[in-house]
């Protein structure tokens, strides 16, 4: 009967939404790094903790007021809410109980309520004896009147701050990811520590002549001596003493450097992966970057572009001396595969991304960057290169939106200089965008001064502007002459006088770079009007 | 009078090269070691001739220094287009060269070793990613007109002797209204021989053997181009 009554409470609470939304509102809150929540209630966290050990250390000197009583009882009841829900975020009880009910429905056996129950108990027991939560234990415990003793324990809840801020939790993961040689060193040292008290005790016994009271002083001595401090309040006097000690400041040194050099290839092997953290960090401050993944010429040339007009941007790429070239010039860049999934989406591919650059000189690598950012991101814009012409397909059809050939536009460029040199240094200039000269573009803002004016009136001389042509998808100007269908819209080149512009039009205009910023402010502010 | 043009070293940039000139003014021949490469060029019906670059003698024997008028350095190597161009300037002073290079570093040498022209796809192609991120508006008119899909052409225009516009005003030309053109830019040769963008800043003087850069219809420029020369 009880059996029945768990297991239709176990579904019972599987169906229910308002239980699973709660839960995840808390997994949010406490667990979910990526939630903005979290941060918030760390922060808040971290105030209190700070504020609890202050008035620790206040109180050693002076007698606490009601009010900070009642906050120490607040700040406990924080803490065990925070213990508790942390475990019950640890596993999901009804579901083991469902898994093991059907478990045991689909092989015909008898459901075992207590074995589902040991089950459970293990599980949150391990969620008991995991480090954070020990941690957050001996934080509370000394509040409890009776451990008063503890109260020095309350020094804990500074280490709680482990919790919420990350770079300590890096350090800590550091000191985990060694467990083997810090466990195997611990043990050494706990036996050298163990034989040398007992030595100096024999030979240094007050007894004896010695200054060692008891095996306390023994073992104090011992850590003092093996860690090299050697305080010298307690000094060996005996010759028995002397030859211990010199055995124990040997050992001593070797044990020091032994956990030195654990430590610092512990540090070593996650560098790398602390460094593209604070890459990511530094990149989430943007609101708008573009990725480029391969950093060969084309990619350094467009960083640098970019990089001249401030505009953030993130390379990717696998050879380590490109990415230590792109560190060497202070932009950001990651060493790592960029047709790998989570690779784009820690670089934002989703979340502020404008733009992806496929640079690498590899056509395949291209299209399989390519084809792993649409398929991540549909509507992004995707760049890329081709190397060679039958490639040029495969990109748009794996999803490219702009496909671009080096060697076919440096081919047309050559092919441009003979005979028409002239011809070939506009182009040039015009692409490059050289002495300040530009061709641009103006958008004909609703209202604005060109809104329903006429090619005729728009006074370019006087402007000191080239207009080449205007690009419109309004329908009105179709029956101009020399239209040209470009994607989904028309551009007409050298429009007539008599042309009227309308809203939405782009002007496209050769000129130098601040008779075109002018002028556009011009436009701006008279659509606004004033 | 047929250009005649050199072009070592058969690889995309070259088939590209080769095929945007005009087969009929030019008379192209590609030089390459390699024979698989010589037979790929064959294929599409280039003009071939192997040979080493490296002696003098062989690049006499082509013509350089004769009737070759322009060679394209597109060599896979810096060290070799460098080469190239060296041994081509010695034997002739007057040769049009036009090398590609790999490494950014590279350009000044070729430069210093008498290459007229420097193309860098890597750097060219970078500069059109960032235009397309910049201005995609304008990219795409640029692509889809100037250069090649639409008939939409920047051609220059040598002014011929006894020709109208002989001694007239840039300001004069007014060939947005008279003949469907948008001038860009000229070469005065009383300024020099640099190309210069006529924004309406300064009138220049028209004279025989000047440079008109005009943007148009193949039709509308090959009607100037008439119209010019006529008396």
């Amino acid at each position: 009967m009880l059996t029945r009554i768990i297991v239709y409470f176990a579904y019972f609470l599987k169906r229910n939404k308002h239980h699973t939304k709660t839960k995840q509102f808390f997994y949010n809150l406490l667990e979910n790094s990526e939630s903005k929540m979290k941060s918030y209630f760390d922060a808040f966290m971290i105030c209190l903790v700070m504020l609890s050990v202050f008035f620790l250390v206040y109180s050693v000197e002076h007698t606490l007021n009601e009010a900070s009583e009642w906050l120490e009882q607040f700040v406990i009841f924080i803490f065990i809410t925070e213990y508790l829900l942390r475990g019950w975020l640890y596993s999901d009880t009804h579901r083991m109980i469902i898994k093991e009910y059907e478990k045991a429905d689909y092989l015909n056996i008898k459901f075992s309520l207590f074995k589902t129950f040991k089950k459970i108990v293990g599980k949150k027991l391990r969620y008991i004896f995991s480090f954070f939560a020990i941690i957050d234990l001996l934080a509370i415990l000394p509040s409890y009147r009776p451990l008063r003793i503890l109260r020095v324990l309350l020094i804990f809840r500074l280490f709680k701050l482990f919790r919420y801020s990350n770079s300590i939790k890096i350090f800590s993961d550091v000191l985990v990811s060694k467990q083997f040689e810090l466990i195997t060193l611990a043990i050494f040292m706990g036996f050298l520590v163990f034989i040398s008290s007992i030595a100096i005790y024999l030979f240094e016994n007050i007894s004896v002549g010695g200054h060692i009271r008891h095996l306390y002083d023994a073992f104090y001595w011992s850590i003092v001596t093996i860690s090299t401090v050697g305080y010298g309040d307690i000094t060996p006097q005996t010759t028995g003493g002397r030859l211990v000690t010199v055995t124990l400041i040997l050992a001593g040194l070797g044990v020091l450097s032994f956990f030195t050099s654990i430590i610092v290839a512990a540090f070593n092997d996650k560098m790398d992966s602390l460094r593209d953290n604070r890459t990511y960090d530094e990149l989430s401050r943007y609101k708008r970057h573009i990725i480029i993944c391969g950093f060969g010429r084309v990619g350094q040339e467009v960083a640098k572009q970019l990089k001249k007009d401030k505009l953030a941007f993130i390379i990717i790429d696998q050879d380590k001396n490109k990415i230590i070239a792109a560190k060497h010039e202070q932009y950001l860049a990651i060493q790592d595969d960029a047709s790998i999934n989570s690779v784009l989406i820690n670089a934002g591919i989703n979340t502020g991304a404008t733009a992806i650059l496929c640079t690498t000189g590899s056509d395949v690598a291209n299209v399989y960057i390519t084809l792993t950012s649409r398929y991540l991101n549909p509507t992004i814009n995707i760049i890329s290169r081709a190397n060679r012409k039958d490639s040029e397909k495969k990109l748009y059809q794996a999803g490219a939106n702009n496909v671009i050939q080096p060697f076919e536009t440096a081919g047309l460029l050559a092919a441009g200089f003979i005979g028409q040199p002239a011809a070939f240094e506009a182009i040039r200039g015009i692409l490059h965008g050289q002495k300040n000269i530009s061709m641009d573009t103006l958008i004909v803002s609703p209202n604005s001064l060109l809104d329903k004016l006429k090619i005729d009136n728009l006074d370019l001389e006087k402007r000191k502007l080239t207009l080449i042509g205007v690009i419109s998808s309004n329908k009105k100007h179709l029956k101009h002459r020399n239209s040209y269908q470009v994607k989904n819209q028309h551009f007409y080149f050298n429009p007539e006088k008599y042309f009227e512009l309308q809203e939405q039009d782009i002007l496209v205009v050769l000129g130098r770079k601040y008779s075109i910023d002018y002028f556009q402010d011009q436009i701006k502010q008279s659509s606004l009007g004033l | 009078m047929k250009n005649k043009i050199v072009v070592f070293g058969y690889n995309h940039l070259s088939f590209n090269a080769i095929s945007r000139l005009d087969q009929q003014q030019q008379e192209i021949v590609v030089v390459e070691t390699d024979s698989t490469l010589i037979a790929l060029a064959e294929e599409k019906g280039f003009n071939t001739k192997a040979l080493d670059f490296r002696s003098d003698e062989n690049l006499k024997s082509i013509g350089i220094g004769q009737d070759i008028d322009i060679i394209f350095c597109f060599l896979p190597n810096d060290s070799e287009n460098v080469f190239l161009t060296l041994s081509a300037r010695a034997i002739d002073t007057k040769l049009e060269i036009i090398a590609v290079v790999e490494s950014p570093q590279a350009s000044e040498k070729l430069i210093a070793a008498g290459a007229n022209k420097i193309i860098n796809p890597y750097q060219i192609c970078g500069q059109k990613i960032y235009e397309l991120i910049k201005k995609p508006c304008m990219t795409h008119i640029m692509d889809h007109t100037v250069f090649g899909r639409h008939d939409l052409h920047i051609a220059e225009i040598i002014i011929p002797e006894d020709s109208p516009l002989d001694n007239t005003y840039s300001s004069e030309l007014m060939l947005n209204e008279k003949q469907n053109l948008v001038i860009l830019g000229i070469v005065d040769k009383e300024l020099g021989d640099d190309f210069l963008f006529i924004l309406g800043e300064k009138d220049h003087k028209l004279d025989t053997g000047d440079i008109i850069v005009v943007l148009g219809p193949s039709r509308e420029i090959n009607a100037f181009k008439k119209d010019i020369s006529h008396v």
